[in-house]
């Protein structure tokens, strides 16, 4: 499946500031296809919090929608959208097309 | 009779010190003869305006030479005295119609001083078993930040018992306001010892320390926040302040940060921490040593314990009980002041309030330890730290700062983590930081710890 670009570079943003407050060892890869969070990841649930909402600020930004992650709908799913950051990608784009966020302006 | 001797005891001071300073007002002196005879004065028209024993008056002011003349004079005639600081306008209605006032005194800048009769006949329980008796009454309110205001009905009699014990007499200014009880108990302090009521025409930095200068102050009670703004305005470099022996603060937690810096750069005046609810009086207080944030507290008719980690307090003082909501006291009399603190033998330290704690993936987090943090960070003027929800973690923890010069948010935020994560636990470290130009503290010098509006 083909990964949106645009989605995929706000989340490598978010990698890239989440990085700088993780210890060595937690660091999180630019790779669609590395672990996020789960048993193959080194994150802990504070690191995943923090690069969340660093994410909803960089996709809010990149895409003028106000985008939530973090919230009952993604963490009700029987497979996890924060698996990778492919999964996380699809996840985004999914939400997206179905209309679930609004342009802040528009309310 | 019960209610004449209620401030017989302030007249015999008043008398003992009628040559001496009582109240200093917009540069001018009164003495304690002015004083002893403006109640009398007060007194007498009371009788005329038809404020008749056990009346509920409101008095909307702030320290004046006639707002101090007027509250003595309505306890000594037995009423319940309910203080109103023009600053709190928003919740002025709500205060009037929650204490079923009765008669409304007005104070304007110029002192001048003016009567409303409201139409309301007060039956609330509380206020009818004051009024019945001819008791002084005092009614206070809570803050409301966390939930609707209450209003806490007092037994004057109960806290006008400890003033009895002579103290130091002092020069002091009464910064916390009129309607607090910090404020009060700062008047009857004074009061009670022949000291001098120093009045601030506004709470500015620069505009206390100067009175201070002008009128030879010895004790400056103040709040956290307030210690915080004269570090930050660097007001004390503008004035002279080698009359302030002490300064004593309350009302929240102090960051250590604070503390130390201040202690540092104004070595000469004495720290003290107090600690007082408008519940239940202000206790007595005796901290580790200056600059410390260990405390020991309680002092006659109060004792204290700790239960699962809060502070419990019996006092003599304490209220009736709120006329709006049911009382907190367990049954065996004690009040659960809602304070998580830490022990060591009899000395006590207060972490913050309970409700204020974050819990971030049950970790406890107390925003002043954060606060303490990132205010000695270069940069930063003032912080607040509070706790957003979050559906992983349960809570996490937010920061909203004034920095010192204009930054850029995002790179300052940044900045600002890394601060953190090099001194903080990680599940300290806010997730989230706002930066705004607003001030973050309300009209008491108290720090709001919310989310800002957008």
């Amino acid at each position: 499946m083909e990964i949106n670009g645009e989605i995929l570079s706000a989340l490598y943003e978010a990698v890239d500031e989440t990085n700088l407050l993780l210890p060595e060892n937690q660091q999180l890869t630019k790779d669609p296809d590395a672990a996020l969070f789960g048993p193959d990841s080194a994150l802990d649930s504070i690191g995943l919090v923090s690069f969340i909402i660093e994410a909803e600020s960089t996709l809010s930004q990149a895409l003028g929608k106000a985008i939530t992650l973090a919230d009952e709908r993604a963490l009700s799913r029987s497979h996890s959208p924060f698996r990778t950051l492919g999964t996380l990608v699809q996840y985004v784009e999914e939400q997206t097309a179905n209309g679930c966020y609004k342009d802040p302006r528009a309310s | 009779m019960k209610t004449d001797m209620s401030i017989d005891f302030l007249l015999r001071v008043f008398k003992e010190y009628r040559d001496n300073d009582a109240i200093i007002w917009h540069d001018q002196v009164f003495s304690y003869k002015w004083l002893l005879d403006r109640v009398e004065y007060w007194s007498d028209r009371l009788l005329l305006e038809e404020v008749n024993p056990g009346t509920i008056v409101s008095i909307e002011a702030d320290f004046s030479p006639n707002s101090v003349a007027l509250f003595l004079s309505l306890l000594h005639g037995g009423n319940v005295v309910v203080p109103l600081a023009t600053a709190q306008d928003t919740q002025r209605d709500d205060h009037m119609k929650l204490a079923q006032i009765e008669v409304a005194i007005h104070l304007k800048d110029n002192d001048e001083v003016s009567f409303f009769r409201t139409g309301v006949a007060a039956n609330h329980k509380l206020l009818q078993r004051l009024k019945k008796s001819s008791t002084p009454g005092l009614v206070l309110f809570t803050s409301g930040s966390t939930g609707k205001s209450k209003a806490i009905v007092h037994d004057m009699l109960r806290i006008l018992d400890k003033f009895k014990v002579r103290r130091n007499c002092l020069r002091m200014i009464t910064f916390l306001l009129f309607d607090h009880i910090g404020g009060i108990n700062t008047m009857l302090y004074i009061l009670s010892n022949g000291g001098c009521m120093v009045t601030v025409r506004n709470r500015q930095p620069d505009t206390v320390l100067a009175t201070v200068e002008q009128h030879q102050v010895e004790l400056l009670p103040t709040s956290p926040t307030f210690m915080n703004l004269i570090l930050i305005s660097e007001a004390y470099k503008r004035h002279n302040l080698s009359s302030l022996r002490k300064i004593t603060y309350g009302t929240e937690p102090m960051p250590e940060t604070t503390l130390n810096r201040f202690h540092k750069l104004l070595p000469d005046i004495e720290l003290l921490q107090t600690y007082g609810l408008s519940e239940i009086g202000i206790l007595r207080s005796k901290s580790r040593k200056s600059g410390s944030s260990w405390m020991k507290i309680g002092g006659e008719g109060m004792s204290t314990r700790v239960i699962n980690g809060r502070l419990q307090i019996k006092a003599n003082s304490a209220m009736l009980g709120y006329l709006n909501a049911p009382s907190p006291v367990t049954a065996d009399g004690w009040f659960d002041t809602g304070d998580a603190v830490e022990i060591d033998g009899e000395w006590i330290k207060v972490l913050g309030r309970e409700s204020e704690i974050i819990n971030v993936g049950g970790q406890k987090v107390f925003p002043a330890e954060v606060e303490s943090a990132i205010q000695q960070m270069v940069g930063v003027a003032e912080v607040s730290v509070y706790g957003e929800s979050n559906p992983i973690t349960g809570s996490i923890v937010c920061a909203t700062i004034n920095p010192v010069g204009s930054v850029d948010p995002k790179a300052f935020g940044t900045e600002v983590r890394r601060y953190c994560s090099d001194r903080l636990p990680r599940y300290m470290v806010p997730m989230r930081i706002q930066v705004t130009d607003k001030s973050q503290h309300n009209t008491r010098y108290k720090k709001i710890r919310s989310r800002p509006a957008e």
